[in-house]
């Protein structure tokens, strides 16, 4: 008791804590708060003085930046808003495929570093050793410019694979099912499969549990599901409803043009225009596009003889296919000769008149008598295909020598644009727009890509001109930034999945042993099932890194949201806006794998217990 | 009873031929998957040995080793961070000997030889074809053997060890920076440095001075006062949040608008260092407050018992457990730095990746090289990476085993 009346009954304030704490913060407080006063003055005042755009006006300007890779149609057009959400995209799309590769490999190698083999154990981990000491960037160099830039060119030589897949300089294009022209017709029996699949599933279990014995459910129920949705997809693809050739007209982009419903009639497309994809077309080369390409040929800008390149079609596929040179009395001098039927044509001078193509009678350097000459292309009775590309958009005929000058592109352009009021309604014109200009070839390129009206459409790759057409691509940027994406982020996943079933108890294997499980069965059955709790949440910190490291895709030349973003703020000067959308973007990215991975954290929790 | 003596197995269970039969052959599958992948090396190995002779033109890489080892750094004053290489494998190799007598010192003795045998490796290569540096590689060399000499032989310096690295580092950077004048020692401006020289330097300033600063963000997130906590909170989440080479851009932007100057006036180095020392003291913190969450909160208490104070139990007690514990994850995050310093090109320095991406590949004689030489060359830096990221990996591992942090 003596003790305890000894000691003071108040603490004096500055030696109590929590005064000291409050002061601490205070203190805190106002440094932070003054120095972030400081720095807010100083950007404010720095960009006063230099009038850089500090909001976000600039948005909703025009880009001008063009985009090779586009999960969403997109134009230099196009506006700065556009532009970063094409990069937000291809960030998703190469970190969804990514992750999902990167699993796989990293898994295989993780198990395989623990191979009772010899060989395999040392390949697994000397993979994991040396491609983790080595920074992500020597990769993506190694992959983007050191290695599949040196693969040959799409346009002489590209390496054909078993399955239609074909690889290139250009990246890797691989065959692809598209939604065709009875899709829509098809969604309802899908639906209904569906519901079919669930209800199915749901009366046999029912009866299973009933019937006191084992069986599956799932066959049953997968049958059903098959049979309506296959009986849909053949309806669907007969009884498919085409539509009466609409009234369509193009805006003009680099290599493609885009289908619309011009509603209004003024030819050109506004916001509100939907795009079609799927109409069925009668291509016409319109006067003022040849005329102008003409004008080229009088000016001697083209030494070759102008090729024409026509679809690729392939025998069977179509019904008629008529190429005629109208106009001027000269015209009947020229006709089309097929050099490598039907794909690739040629205009010659019929100089002796026999309607045949001869050795010498191509149209000349000057171009002699070309001036003037229209040119009809019409793709007919194509009653159940129609003329559309991969992106929904219509490939026209370019009749525009490949390589051009970008000055004599955006003539051709205009020409192509007042070119449109000439003609009627349900006629396309062929507008000129220029291929990508690095190919230097002189050849008048024309591509149309016949898609079937099917409910799927089996689309594979082909190279009619230069690049790929059809099927599916993975660009060289994209795939060389995926490839050292992958093969970087699998090494760490290979480390934690080693360690996930090093971390479950030797007993667990013995005592599976001891019940007679087999070696496989003792791993599918005991150890991975354990391994995958402890292994999965670092996993996702990794797939949070992949997606994280992606924003080095410069390196490979991919616009991610990164790379756009950098090129915006160079053109714009804007780069306090710049910052924050970087920064915003990424942290919600961020936060959507924090979020999956509370809720995954949250579930193994519970299983545990 | 009689004991039976020992025998040796049967000849078929040892020697080579049961190691083959074991770890190869053991069953048709193994044996299938053995041929297979034994071929498919074999293969592998004896194409890229062919190429790495005869296919790859090694050639600009060669002619360029001044420009990956220090850019622009003035070639007769290339001589100082050749000392500067020597001052530190001095110090190494006397940790390393003053280690090993005591019984203890592996780690450090694997990273002295390893680090010191390139070095006279280099020295070799400069006696045979580098004219200019041959007697500063010579220096260096004997310099990084004296120290181990030294160690070794007198014992007694074990007490003087920290004041010579912390004289040491103070000398390599003058060595490298110069004092003034228009000397030996003028002064050579950062903007002048470059290739692996600015790799090293970044790589280590960043780990250096982010190591307190995570250390005080991981204590600020565990603080019990608000105001400290969530600013530690929002920094650590926030920096964590974006990857290195948008915090790399945006320090380009916006330092000089933060600091209200004209954007050349800040060297491209302040910037980089800037953004990677952030940015590695978020992780840092990240780390480093897993050390503390591993110490008992027995400890904790056990100090207040004894009277400490809380910022004494904070340094005495609890600090020391708690990065004891994480030296090897540490160690991991130096590693990432180092690759991660391959980023600095964004804002325009040429380190030893910058170099080898943009530099060597735009040179004229470079250009007549059917396919360019980045293949070769990206060969060469991923090398030169292994070779220091796979030591400190090793250096990694055996922290771990001796602190015995990986078993539980």
């Amino acid at each position: 008791m003596a003790m305890t009346t000894d000691v003071p009954e108040r603490i004096p304030f500055w030696r109590n804590v929590k005064t000291l704490g409050l002061l601490a913060q205070i203190i805190f407080a106002i440094i932070v708060v003054a120095a972030i006063a400081i720095l807010w003055n100083n950007v404010t005042s720095a960009l006063a003085r230099s009038s850089l755009p500090a909001d976000f006006s600039w948005l909703g300007s025009r880009a001008g930046i063009p985009i090779g890779e586009r999960p969403i149609p997109y134009t230099p057009d196009d506006t700065y808003f556009r532009a970063l959400a094409i990069g937000f995209l291809n960030t998703l799309k190469i970190a969804l495929v990514g992750v999902v590769l990167a699993s796989i490999l990293g898994v295989g190698v993780g198990v395989a570093r623990l191979s009772n083999n010899f060989l395999l154990r040392q390949i697994a981990t000397w993979y994991v050793e040396i491609l983790r000491n080595t920074p992500l960037a020597v990769q993506i160099i190694f992959w983007f410019t050191a290695a599949i830039a040196t693969l040959p060119p799409t346009i002489s030589a590209p390496i054909r694979l078993p399955g239609g897949l074909m690889f290139s300089n250009r990246g890797l294009a691989f065959p692809a099912i598209y939604p065709g022209f009875g899709f829509r017709d098809w969604l309802p029996w899908i639906v209904a499969a569906i519901a079919l699949y669930a209800i199915v599933l749901y009366v046999r279990r029912r009866q299973i549990i009933a019937s006191e014995r084992p069986g599956l459910a799932w066959p049953a129920a997968l049958l059903a599901f098959l049979a309506v949705s296959g009986t849909g997809y053949f309806v669907a693809s007969g009884t498919a409803t085409i539509p009466e050739p609409l009234t369509v007209d193009f805006t003009v982009e680099r290599g493609r043009g885009v289908t619309f419903l011009d509603a209004n009639g003024n030819g050109e497309r506004e916001r509100d225009e939907a795009l079609y994809g799927f109409v069925p077309v009668t291509v016409r080369v319109s006067e003022a596009a040849i005329e102008t390409q003409s004008t080229n040929l009088n000016e001697q800008r083209r030494i070759k003889p102008s090729v024409l390149r026509f679809p690729v079609l392939e025998e069977g596929e179509y019904e008629s296919f008529d190429v005629r040179i109208l106009g001027s009395a000269d015209a009947e001098r020229f006709s089309v000769h097929w050099t490598d039927a039907p794909t690739a044509g040629l205009i010659f001078e019929d100089r002796n008149g026999d309607g045949i193509y001869q050795e010498g009678e191509e149209v000349d350097a000057d171009g002699v008598g070309f001036s003037g000459v229209r040119t009809l292309l019409t793709i007919t009775g194509f009653s159940r295909d129609l003329v559309s590309d991969r992106d929904g958009g219509i490939r026209i005929p370019n009749f525009e020598p490949v390589g051009t000058q970008e000055e004599e592109t955006e003539e051709i352009q205009d020409a192509g644009r007042s070119g449109v009021a000439g003609f009627g309604p349900s006629s396309l014109f062929g507008s000129p727009a220029g291929a990508s200009s690095d190919e230097e070839e002189a050849v008048l390129d024309t591509t149309v890509e016949i898609r079937s009206s099917g409910a799927l459409v089996w689309s594979r790759p082909s190279v009619p001109v230069s690049n790929y057409e059809g099927g599916f691509r993975f660009t060289a940027s994209y795939l060389a930034l995926l490839l050292a994406l992958v093969i970087y982020t699998a090494t760490f996943i290979a480390e934690i999945t080693r360690a996930g079933i090093m971390a479950v108890p030797k007993g667990q294997t013995e005592a599976s042993k001891a019940l007679g499980l087999s070696g496989r069965q003792t791993f599918s059955l005991v150890i991975f099932p354990q391994a995958v709790r402890i292994i999965l949440p670092p996993m996702i910190s990794q797939y949070l890194n992949l997606t994280k490291n992606s924003s080095l895709a410069p390196l490979a030349a991919y616009a991610e949201i990164f790379a756009v973003s950098a090129i915006v703020a160079n053109q714009t000067g804007a780069s306090v806006p710049v910052t924050v959308l970087i920064i915003v973007s990424y942290l919600v990215i961020s936060w959507f794998f924090s979020f999956v991975l509370n809720i995954v954290n949250a579930r193994l929790a519970i299983v545990e217990r | 009873m009689q004991m039976i003596p020992d025998r040796l197995p049967p000849a078929g269970e040892r020697g080579a031929i049961a190691w083959l039969r074991r770890n190869l052959f053991s069953g048709t599958v193994n044996a299938i998957v053995s041929i297979a992948l034994g071929s498919f090396v074999a293969l592998s190995l004896f194409n890229l040995g062919r190429w790495m002779l005869t296919g790859a033109s090694w050639q600009p890489v060669w002619n360029n080793m001044k420009l990956l080892a220090i850019y622009r750094y003035p070639a007769e004053l290339a001589w100082r961070p050749i000392i500067a290489v020597g001052v530190l494998l001095m110090l190494t190799g006397l940790t390393a000997a003053l280690g090993q007598r005591v019984g203890k010192g592996k780690i450090m003795t694997g990273v002295y030889f390893w680090f010191g045998s390139l070095a006279w490796f280099l020295t070799l290569v400069a006696l045979i074809a580098w004219p200019s540096v041959r007697v500063a590689w010579l220096l260096a060399t004997l310099m990084s053997v004296a120290g181990y000499a030294i160690g070794w032989y007198v014992p007694r310096v074990v007490r003087a060890q920290s004041w010579l690295w912390a004289a040491g580092l103070p000398i390599v950077l003058v060595l490298i920076y110069g004092v003034g004048g228009s000397g030996s020692f003028a002064v050579v401006g950062t903007s002048q440095w470059g290739g692996f020289l600015l790799t090293v330097v970044i790589a280590a300033f960043g780990i250096t001075v982010s190591f307190p600063l995570g250390i005080a963000l991981a204590l600020g997130r565990r603080s019990n006062l608000p105001a400290i906590k969530y600013f530690s909170i929002g920094f650590i989440e926030v920096i964590r949040g974006a990857p290195l080479i948008t915090w790399l851009f945006i320090a380009s932007l916006m330092v000089p608008l933060l600091l209200d100057v004209a954007p050349d006036s800040i060297p491209a180095l302040t910037r980089a260092l800037v953004a990677v020392t952030l940015f590695s003291a978020a992780y840092m913190a990240e780390n480093v407050r897993g050390g503390l969450q591993s110490v008992p909160n027995g400890q904790r208490e056990a100090a207040r018992a004894l009277g400490l104070s809380g910022w004494q139990t904070t340094r005495l007690i609890v600090l020391p457990q708690a990065l004891r514990a994480v030296i090897p994850v540490l160690v991991g995050q130096a590693i990432g730095l180092f690759k991660d310093t391959s980023l600095v090109f964004i804002v325009g320095l040429h380190d030893f990746f910058e170099i080898g991406r943009r530099v060597i590949p735009s040179q004229p004689e470079s250009l007549l090289y059917p396919g360019g030489v980045l293949l070769e060359i990206s060969v060469f830096m991923a090398f030169a990476y292994f070779f220091f990221t796979y030591r400190m990996s090793i250096a990694s591992r055996q922290l771990e085993k001796e602190l015995g942090v990986g078993e539980r």
